[in-house]
């Protein structure tokens, strides 16, 4: 399935990337993608799924537009 | 009285005298320093019903124990008056030399009264203090000011001044400090403008007091140096504050055409990651070792040191979304001595209000070039668009009327922050509360909303939210004075502060402690603004009426259709006056303040107002 990856702030140089399009198999959770681009686990994050928070076991879904930031807190 | 000088300096501009006071250690404990003591401190001194620019109002600059003490990140200091913008208690904190140098020079607070006869630049080198003209920089800009200052005495003196905006008492003037600091959002830039006071300079020599200077050289320096190293480790700094801007793009909460969108595709232009790549330079404050201030070469060439709130509000805002432009209106915006914000929503209210046939006008969203002339008449107050423009978006929409007040971005006549809550309840309450007006400095729950509770819900736990971060951002680290960022950025943890503050005073506070004086300046501010306005209601604690209209949703993306219901954010706002034991008009009941040990302050306020039992 297709999905589009954005990853935001300073995780970018982590992934190595900002923007990317990821031809996945259909049982990857969020979890499964954090991984697989390189986000540490103790590394602090949310994950939106078009714009709204998922949780680290829901599955990803065809077409979605996942969102990967360090958590912000307004400056 | 070990961590406070224990000295206040009084000057008068109008008879050119000052005089060193004490204060005593119940007022130390009581106001702990910086907001603690300019808010106590106005209220004592201000009669209600002043003139905010005439020479009755009073401008401070207040320190707070750990201020110039080198512990994270200190180098900060809290300006204050009586606001010309929302005509109550203002203030706002700067990164600056200054204050290092007024603790070094022996004072803990400076108070400014009177106005001056010339233009004037304030010298203090410990306890000599002179009146020296000004004239051959009245007129400039910051840049120019900061450059003949430091010809004079060198950069590693404290300097805090004001550019044409302060002097034409353009309402939301700030005071300015360093390559790109800037503080004092509600119009304290004009209130020294007012006073034809162009800089304050000041060097000072002596110690600071300290109970163990010893052990807090070794336990601040040696945290310095880890704040610094989390800070490589996260990477935080690399996009500084630029970074939460795609976030907010993701999420449906960044402002786009004066918050009429909350996301746009063309946003990444003026993201963290551009920014990032645009670097020339850094800047920071003093004791810092996470610096937060990404400089880029604006269209002209300048250095323009950015941050996401002037990023977004002068870039998607206006949809502006070349990055060189954007930079251009925040160099203007700092040459000129202007708040970024209240620039940013202010030009956009005017290009919205022509749009909706409020006013007749040129100007268009996307118009940098326009944008940059505004911005110049506004700080000149030239013709009659730079005198509409210099009174901020408030009194702007009182002058147009078409019901235009809906959809000018501001709390209580401050402009809101970069932070779109079309849909996002609890930050919209968290503006609405902002005791000085529309800051995000005292709480930002977004983060929280979309984590931890559904954006949709109004309960008390979103207010309880805003009432845990008010005490920590507006309270703790307004007082103490030192920057929020090493906690709230990289997480280092908020129990250092009582530390550096017993160690430096040698008492034995917890953040309980800390917390009770936090919720005394809350309750004095309250105070402030019920004298001022008598007739002070729940609405004055209402976000911009454009987010509780249906016809303002969103028609695509993940707030398509939503927007905030109107009964249930008044349900929510009960929540918060009911934890923070307020009446149903949002101010401190008797009781409330009886329990802070504010008895004389709620006397002070009868003559004016009734407060509830």
């Amino acid at each position: 399935m297709k999905v589009q990856v954005k990853v935001i702030g300073p995780l970018i140089y982590k992934a190595g990337f900002s923007e990317k399009d990821f031809d996945l198999d259909p049982s990857t959770t969020v979890n499964d993608l954090v991984e697989m681009i390189g986000i540490p686990a103790e590394r602090p994050r949310i994950v939106t799924r078009n714009g709204k928070a998922v949780l680290p076991e829901d599955r990803i879904e065809d077409g979605d537009k996942i969102a990967v930031s360090p958590i912000y807190s307004g400056g | 009285m070990n961590g406070w000088t224990g000295n206040i300096l009084r000057v008068n501009l109008s008879t050119k005298t000052h005089k060193k006071e004490t204060f005593t250690e119940e007022f130390a404990h009581k106001w702990v320093g910086g907001r603690g003591f300019a808010v106590k401190t106005l209220y004592d001194e201000l009669k209600p019903g002043i003139d905010p620019l005439g020479p009755e109002n009073k401008f401070i600059v207040a320190l707070g124990p750990i201020s110039g003490i080198p512990a994270p990140n200190t180098g900060k200091a809290v300006v204050a008056a009586k606001s010309p913008l929302t005509g109550f208690y203002g203030d706002g904190n700067l990164g600056t030399r200054a204050a290092e140098h007024l603790r070094k020079a022996g004072y803990d607070m400076l108070i400014v009264e009177g106005k001056a006869d010339r233009p004037t630049m304030l010298y203090i080198e410990d306890d000599k203090v002179e009146f020296l003209p000004a004239d051959e920089v009245w007129g400039k800009g910051t840049y120019a000011c900061n450059d003949w200052i430091y010809s004079k005495y060198g950069k590693g003196i404290g300097v805090l001044n004001i550019g044409q905006g302060g002097e034409n008492l353009n309402r939301f003037a700030v005071v300015r400090s360093l390559e790109g600091r800037a503080g004092g959002r509600p119009g304290i830039g004009a209130v020294m403008g007012s006073k034809l006071l162009k800089a304050i300079v000041v060097k000072g020599t002596r110690p600071i007091p300290q109970a163990d200077p010893a052990a807090m050289k070794a336990l601040g320096s040696g945290d310095l140096k880890k704040v610094g190293q989390i800070d490589k480790q996260t990477g935080w700094s690399i996009q500084s504050t630029t970074g939460v801007l795609p976030f907010c793009n993701e999420v449906a909460g960044l402002p786009v055409r004066n918050f009429r969108k909350t996301h746009h595709p063309l946003a990444w232009q003026v993201d963290g990651e551009r920014c990032n790549n645009a670097r020339v330079a850094t800047y920071g404050c003093p004791t810092c070792t996470m610096r937060c201030g990404i400089t880029v070469h604006d269209k002209e060439g300048h250095e323009s040191e950015l941050d996401y709130e002037n990023v977004a509000l002068l870039g998607p805002n206006l949809e502006i979304f070349e990055l060189a432009q954007m930079a251009s209106l925040n160099y203007l915006c700092d040459e000129y001595g202007l708040d970024t914000m209240s620039a940013g929503c202010t030009l956009s209210f005017y290009a919205d209000a022509i749009d909706h046939g409020a006013v007749d006008g040129d100007f268009k969203f996307g118009d940098a070039e326009r944008a940059k002339e505004l911005l110049r008449l506004a700080a000149l107050r030239e013709g009659k668009v730079g005198n509409l423009l210099a009174e901020g978006s408030r009194r702007m929409a009182r002058t147009f009327g078409h019901n235009s007040e809906a959809y000018a971005m501001q709390v209580k006549g401050l402009e809101v922050a970069a932070y779109n809550c079309k849909f996002i309840p609890g930050q919209a309450l968290s503006f609405g509360v902002a005791p000085i007006g529309a800051h995000h400095r005292e709480a930002w729950i977004i983060t929280f909303e979309i984590r931890h509770t559904t954006r949709e819900s109004y309960g008390p736990e979103k207010a309880a939210k805003v009432i845990e971060l008010q005490r920590i951002r507006g309270g703790l680290f307004e007082f103490i004075v030192s920057c929020r960022f090493p906690w709230i950025e990289n997480g280092w943890p908020l129990e250092n502060y009582p530390k550096y503050f017993n160690v430096v005073t040698g008492l034995n506070w917890n953040l309980d402690d800390m917390w009770r004086v936090g919720d005394r300046i809350y309750s004095m501010i309250k105070l402030h603004f019920l004298r001022e306005f008598p007739q002070a209601d729940r609405e004055d604690d209402y976000p911009p009426r454009i987010w509780f209209d249906p016809s303002n949703a969103d028609t695509e993306g993940p707030i398509a259709g939503k927007y905030l219901d109107l009964e249930k954010y008044d349900g929510m706002l009960q929540h918060y006056y009911d934890q923070r034991g307020y009446d149903r008009r949002g101010i401190p009941t008797k009781a409330t303040l009886h329990a802070l040990g504010l008895d004389d302050e709620a006397a002070a306020v009868r003559p004016y107002a009734d407060l509830t039992d």
